[in-house]
């Protein structure tokens, strides 16, 4: 049986049909099947939610395949792209283990770790407690240090006390939405990782 | 039998970026292991119940005296008349898919010799898990490729070195990879192709690849 990978996204609701044409070949698969009916990944695929996405880690951003169970709403499985023009489907390492951002890890870390000034101690905070304290600090960063106009008069609306530093991780999109919104915030320092 | 299915693994065009190993975790939902640095990019150091698939570096000097830096992403053979199942004479523990030809091995691993079973293997493969006694090792994703779709660390392959399809087909591409790199390296080989579905080309002698690397 020769299904290319659309054909097969359509076969949805036709699991054990290996099952079903072995045993009509009347071949003993008995340990082969309880290996088959083990794994429940392959039978979720097939009724999976696909999303098209990207890899962050470098440049050549290789096409993703991101597997949603219809049932929990939750990603349980991403691989490449074999439609994506530049990967074809392939993935090196980083690509390879991106299910490892998704929640399904329990090792992510889901809380930040505070040093409050002259302390020696970190502290565990919540995530959203920490958003807001950034917040709060480029506003009153901005409202104090914040320059309408120059010496010579001219308007220019600019923050020179704050600087972005952005990430690798950070997609097309992303970086797109981040410079849009520090260049409203007034700021002209925005710069990468990579640069430093 | 001899058609079903086979895996190409061309060290020559292998960048080492292991993404084939990640990809194989990935889709088994294999837990990572606790490592430490021994020296080499080689991590984990050696397969294991949880770790099917694995990049050996190994480096040396050739007989010029000019350094080698060697990739070999290891993994079982699915050899065609599998020495495992033999030893083992169990078909409930270690039995052969008949559309593919991969060797499977159950969770009735657990009632077999461990040792004998990873002794009669000449590619040193098969791992013990320590609490359910159970042995693992590649299963070529059995359960990927019944349903049509390729292995998951052949998807995974940025530089095309590992190829899957039929076995003819596959065995057709060795020998006209193998010729093409004999031009530049005369000592390159399909190792073992007549006798296993897993077929990797070197371009050197297989012993400096990994010990276990041809049978």
């Amino acid at each position: 049986m020769k299904v290319t990978r659309r054909e097969f996204l359509m076969l949805s609701g036709q699991a054990g049909a290996y099952l079903a044409l072995s045993s009509c070949m009347g071949i003993d698969t008995k340990p082969v099947k309880e290996y088959v009916e083990d794994l429940k990944k392959i039978d979720k695929l097939k009724t999976a939610k696909q999303t098209t996405s990207l890899c962050y880690y470098c440049s050549v951003t290789c096409g993703l395949i991101c597997s949603t169970d219809p049932k929990t709403g939750k990603i349980f499985n991403i691989e490449g792209d074999p439609d994506h023009p530049i990967s074809e489907g392939a993935l090196c390492a980083k690509g390879a283990a991106m299910l490892q951002t998704t929640e399904l890890n329990e090792h992510r870390l889901t809380k930040v770790l505070y040093r409050a000034p002259y302390s020696d101690k970190w502290e565990p905070k919540p995530l959203d407690w920490a958003m807001m304290e950034i917040a709060k600090k480029v506003k009153a960063l901005r409202d104090k240090d914040f320059i309408l106009k120059n010496a010579k008069g001219q308007e220019v609306n600019r923050l020179e006390s704050l600087a972005h530093m952005g990430s690798s991780k950070l997609d097309n999109e992303e970086c797109w939405a981040i410079t849009t919104m520090m260049r409203s915030l007034g700021l002209v320092q925005l710069d990468h990782q990579a640069r430093v | 039998m001899s058609e079903g299915k086979s895996i190409l693994v061309d060290t020559s065009r292998c960048t080492a970026c292991r993404g084939c190993q990640v990809a194989c975790k990935q889709w088994n939902q294999l837990p990572g292991t606790q490592t430490k640095n021994w020296g080499s990019y080689q991590n984990p150091a050696d397969l294991s119940a949880q770790t099917w698939k694995l990049v050996r570096f190994a480096e040396g000097k050739k007989d010029n005296g000019k350094p080698y830096w060697y990739f070999f992403s290891d993994q079982c053979r699915h050899c065609i008349e599998p020495p495992c199942k033999a030893t083992a004479g169990y078909e409930e523990a270690i039995s052969q898919d008949a559309q593919t030809g991969a060797v499977i091995y159950s969770a009735k691993t657990s009632e077999l010799n461990a040792k004998e079973i990873v002794d009669s293997c000449p590619y040193n493969i098969p791992r013990q898990d320590e609490k359910t006694k159970a042995l693992f090792k590649c299963t070529m994703c059995l359960d990927r490729i019944s349903n049509g779709q390729i292995p998951a660390c052949v998807k995974s392959c940025p530089t095309g070195a590992m190829v899957f399809g039929d076995r003819e087909e596959i065995l057709e591409k060795a020998q006209k990879r193998v010729e093409q790199l004999k031009k530049t390296y005369p000592k390159a080989q399909a190792i073992d192709a007549d006798t296993v579905r897993v077929i990797y080309i070197v371009t050197d002698d297989p012993s400096k690849y990994h010990q276990y690397a041809a049978s």
